[in-house]
């Protein structure tokens, strides 16, 4: 869900950027109090690994195709949006800078919409639903809930942009995505169940992290 | 730096399932548009619209003529890349004692 330069007018870019400005504030914040150095190689490992799975374009029902996001593995491994934030600033800057996927001028809004929306969504409902449904059940739902919202989100700025008409781009956006949602979820859970198998000791909620 | 060993077998595990993921990717890729552009068809707007901002080092056209190797070959440099940034920024933006 890449949006490309040229679909949002310049002023509303800038109103974009500067909720990533804040973002940045709030996750650099976040970073000086609980990024020790012993979860570095989480992050590193995460950023690498989230670029990499976008490199892979899936085929999704009515002819589209979709690649996953990651905004709530991050934040939930991390139990901080904020880790979201920064991975996703990355990796969008070296996409947009160097291969040119994704625009620089949207920046704001791409990492607006997998970043920070989908750590938000995903930790927010994860604390909501995980002792109601299960760690499992919890991770699955909100890792899909992430990726909807998060096309939710990309459609209603192109609508305000005037580059696609609301109601089509809510409709196809929703849709495709439900469908990209799913395996984002299995992924999600495949790679918080790895952890927990080979490093637990990275994972907040298991003593001795 | 100092990186512990099970550290070192993360990173590495890591890159090489990344490694392996971009070269089969170019294989797996869909020929479908994706889902953001699927709507733009959906709702008829011309591609001309996207007029990139920033003329990139490595746009995916450069690497076109080299096919799919070229395509691993670019996701490759980008695993490295990603890598070296993602731990530049957090060794600068990391808790301080």
């Amino acid at each position: 869900m890449h949006i490309p330069d040229g679909f949002i007018p310049l002023w509303q870019c800038a109103i974009y950027y500067v909720i990533l400005i804040v973002a940045i504030y709030f996750a650099s914040r976040w970073s000086r109090e609980n990024l020790d150095e012993k979860r570095i190689p989480l992050m590193a490992v995460l950023a690498v690994g989230i670029f990499a799975i976008m490199t892979m374009n899936i085929p999704i029902p009515f002819g589209t195709s979709g690649h996953m996001v990651g905004g709530a593995l991050v934040a939930l491994v991390f139990l901080a949006p904020e880790a979201s934030v920064i991975i996703f600033t990355c990796i969008l800057l070296i996409q947009a800078l160097i291969f040119g996927d994704g625009g620089i001028t949207v920046l704001g809004a791409n990492v607006l919409n997998m970043g920070i929306i989908g750590g938000f969504v995903g930790l927010g409902t994860y604390k909501a639903l995980n002792g109601v449904i299960g760690k499992y059940p919890s991770i699955a739902l909100v890792a899909w809930l992430a990726t909807v919202i998060a096309a939710i989100a990309a459609a209603i700025e192109l609508a305000i942009a005037g580059t696609f008409p609301l109601w089509i781009g809510l409709t196809s956006m929703v849709l495709y995505h439900v469908f990209i949602g799913i395996i984002e979820a299995a992924l999600t859970c495949i790679v918080i169940f790895a952890l927990e198998k080979f490093r637990p000791d990275l994972l907040p909620w298991n003593k001795g992290a | 730096m100092s990186l512990s060993k099970s550290d070192k077998t993360l990173i590495i595990v890591a890159v090489i399932i990344c490694i392996a993921i971009a070269c089969i990717a170019p294989f797996l890729a869909s020929s479908n548009p994706d889902g953001l552009e699927k709507t733009l068809e959906d709702s008829n707007v011309p591609e001309e619209v996207a007029t990139a901002a920033v003329s990139s080092p490595l746009p995916h056209c450069s690497f076109e003529h080299l096919g799919k190797i070229g395509e691993i070959g670019e996701s490759i440099i980008g695993i490295i890349i990603t890598l070296l940034v993602a731990f530049g920024i957090s060794y600068v933006i990391k808790k301080r004692n």
